[in-house]
């Protein structure tokens, strides 16, 4: 009951210093707090186009959030989701560029590549991590603009569209498009995000895995001597949460945007980690990807009507971890952590 | 090449190498006491912001220098009572507060912009010898370039030749050791952080102020990173990785005359360079030169 108490807390007062953090800004930028937050909302949800994007935008995000989720279940910290879903999102566009006319092989084949490409971008950090030691930190910051220069690199060199000015490659045919659900709806991406939150919320809490996943997660150690096969569940993990990256960038690519061009995905990757951090499990990543993604969308119609910047979102993505990582270490230290404890409290080891 | 091309060559790597040296200062000295800086790019970008608002708005550019040691500075207090003092994970706050400045950054930047301040900051800092005149390769540089040299020269004697510097170390390598030894390990460690940030800060003020003159949006581009990647790439060590900014630099101003030296490679692959040295070089070495316990809080008294 009391940590139930305190959790609720803490929400609450993250919740509150959201609010605060928006009613500044708004009053910064010269607009009234209730504009501000009644536009955005309307801009989110109060139209037919703009409920289409805030789904759209609620996938990308979910995604995001559930890669830095599973593996940091596991003590691996995914900093590197924003890498892995560029060359996700690449590798789709590739397949779908050459399979292109067959709708029941192209869609598969692409979100399949887009899959094996986050996991593929995740394989480096991993395997040092396990058999180095190397804190996967500075090798997923290093991953990730690797990762962007090198989709970069194609998209200006061999995928480069020959009409294009930039770097850009060409639109992905019709047929290997996402079909809308109903017609006309969200794209399948958005029902997939929703189907593979319900998956993971059992795989997580209901089975075997999950159970080793937390075991892992809190106690390495302990993990060790219960005859858990910790590297194999790691592997596992980190995997897993870089399929989900590299699907990102395939779900919003054959769903949305439709070829890779310069600057063309968001920072969902880094969008990830507060949805992770404050989500906590998967009921919660649904829950903190729908409010971050009807600010996002809500932001835009919001800079355009009330001058406020759409750069609030930042701040309110933001400020909550800070607060909540503030409350929970503040907690942790009242409670007194013995030595075990500690490390799982820092939770992603030493330095590289 | 001819000379001048080499000269001009020099100059753009000695340029973009300066924020990188005070950053990569920054990082090392908070890590050697113990304390990752993941913060290091929005501390960057705010002191970057802070340096050019600051120049134009007074029209003195050392003053813009001052205020965006302040603010680094504050960023390293602020970083610090989170991460020294309550303590929270080090690297998931590191991630949080660079996320809140850049939008604090590009907030302020789009109100500034649209009530109309021109954000060109005054030249002062540009080059040791003026903007008017024609002066040779060492008057080109900006005086922050021969700060940011001295000061890693600075760094790398107090670390290495001095009693504080050995306890300085020492707080890194085992906190509980330094505690024994009568140091008071969480406000050494502020210390530390706050000194991390000023040089962020200074970092910040060279980017905008010795080079743009300008601030736009995510100015800093990851440079923070690649300061971070190049103290892991220098072993830790001042002098060394002063030497892996000098190599990022070059690699920057390799790919922006990648067309004018017509090898046929995608720019973008000189990009990816620094990066991709920065994973050969943990593949190569392994946890074994860090600092044992950067990253880790100290939960003891």
């Amino acid at each position: 009951m009391e940590t139930r108490r305190r959790a609720l807390l803490t929400a609450g007062l993250t919740v509150l210093a959201s609010v605060i953090a928006l009613w500044a800004c708004a009053a910064f930028a010269g607009a009234s707090f209730s504009t501000v937050v009644s536009t955005m909302i309307h801009e989110a949800l109060g139209r037919r186009t703009a409920l289409l994007a805030t789904c759209g935008e609620f996938a990308a995000i979910a995604f995001c959030g559930l890669a830095v989720l599973i593996p940091y279940r596991a003590g691996f910290f995914n900093i590197g989701a924003q890498g892995q879903l560029e060359v996700g999102g690449l590798a789709a566009v590739a397949v779908a560029l050459r399979l292109g006319n067959n709708p029941w092989l192209a869609v598969p084949a692409a979100l399949l590549a887009s899959c094996l490409a986050g996991m593929a971008a995740a394989v480096p950090p991993l395997l040092l991590k396990l058999k180095r030691g190397a804190n996967e930190v500075t090798t997923s910051i290093m991953m990730n603009f690797t990762c962007v220069m090198l989709v970069y690199a194609i998209i200006t060199g061999p995928l480069k569209d020959p009409a294009a000015f930039y770097g850009a490659t060409r639109a992905i045919p019709q047929a290997s498009r996402l079909p809308t659900l109903p017609p006309g709806g969200p794209h399948l991406g958005f029902w997939l995000a929703l189907v593979l939150i319900a998956v993971l919320w059992v795989i997580l809490g209901r089975t075997v895995f999950g159970t080793r996943l937390r075991a892992v997660g809190s106690n390495r150690r302990a993990a060790v001597l219960a005859g858990i096969n910790v590297s194999a569940v790691t592997v596992t993990a980190v995997l897993m949460g870089a399929a989900m990256a590299g699907l990102t960038g395939g779900v919003q690519l054959l769903g949305l945007t439709f070829r890779v061009a310069e600057n063309w995905t968001k920072g969902w990757g880094f969008t990830g980690i507060p949805v992770a951090l404050l989500g906590g499990g998967p009921i919660g990543v649904l829950i903190v990807s729908a409010i971050f993604a009807v600010l996002e969308t809500g932001s835009r119609g919001m800079q355009a009507l009330t001058g406020v910047p759409a750069a609030v979102v930042y701040l309110l993505q933001g400020i909550p971890v800070l607060v909540y990582l503030a409350l929970r270490s503040a907690g942790l230290r009242t409670k007194k952590p013995g030595p075990g404890e500690s490390s799982a409290a820092s939770g992603l080891g030493e330095a590289g | 090449m001819t000379e001048g091309v080499a000269v001009g060559f020099a100059l753009s790597v000695l340029r973009a190498a300066t924020p990188l040296v005070f950053c990569a200062l920054g990082v090392l000295l908070a890590e050697r006491a113990g304390v990752l800086n993941i913060g290091v790019e929005g501390m960057m970008l705010a002191a970057a912001l802070t340096a050019v608002l600051t120049a134009v708005l007074t029209g003195n550019a050392w003053l813009g220098v001052a205020a965006a040691c302040v603010v680094g500075a504050s960023c390293g207090l602020a970083l610090g009572g989170l991460t020294v003092l309550l303590p929270a994970d080090q690297v998931v706050s590191g991630v949080a507060f660079n996320i809140a400045a850049q939008g604090l950054t590009s907030f302020i930047y789009k109100v500034t912009v649209v009530r109309g301040v021109q954000l060109i900051a005054p030249a002062t800092l540009i080059s040791l010898a003026g903007p008017d005149s024609h002066p040779g390769f060492w008057g080109s540089l900006s005086p922050l370039a021969y700060g940011a040299f001295v000061l890693a020269i600075a760094v790398q004697v107090f670390l290495f030749r001095t009693g504080p510097g050995l306890l300085w170390r020492s707080l890194g390598e085992s906190a509980r050791a330094s505690h024994a030894s009568g140091v008071n390990v969480r406000r050494a460690r502020m210390v530390a952080l706050v000194v991390s940030g000023l040089l962020c800060g200074l970092g910040g003020a060279s980017l905008t102020l010795a080079w743009v003159r300008s601030f736009t949006d995510s100015i800093t581009m990851g440079r923070g990173f690649i300061a971070l990647a190049a103290v892991y790439f220098g072993r830790w060590h001042p002098l060394l990785a002063v030497l892996s900014c000098l190599l990022f630099g070059a690699g920057e101003a390799l790919a922006f005359r990648a067309q004018a030296l017509g090898t046929g490679l995608n720019p973008f692959y000189y990009l990816m360079l620094p990066y991709v040295l920065t994973i050969v070089a943990v593949t190569l070495m392994g946890r074994a030169v860090g600092p044992k316990e950067a990253g880790r809080p100290y939960l003891g008294r």
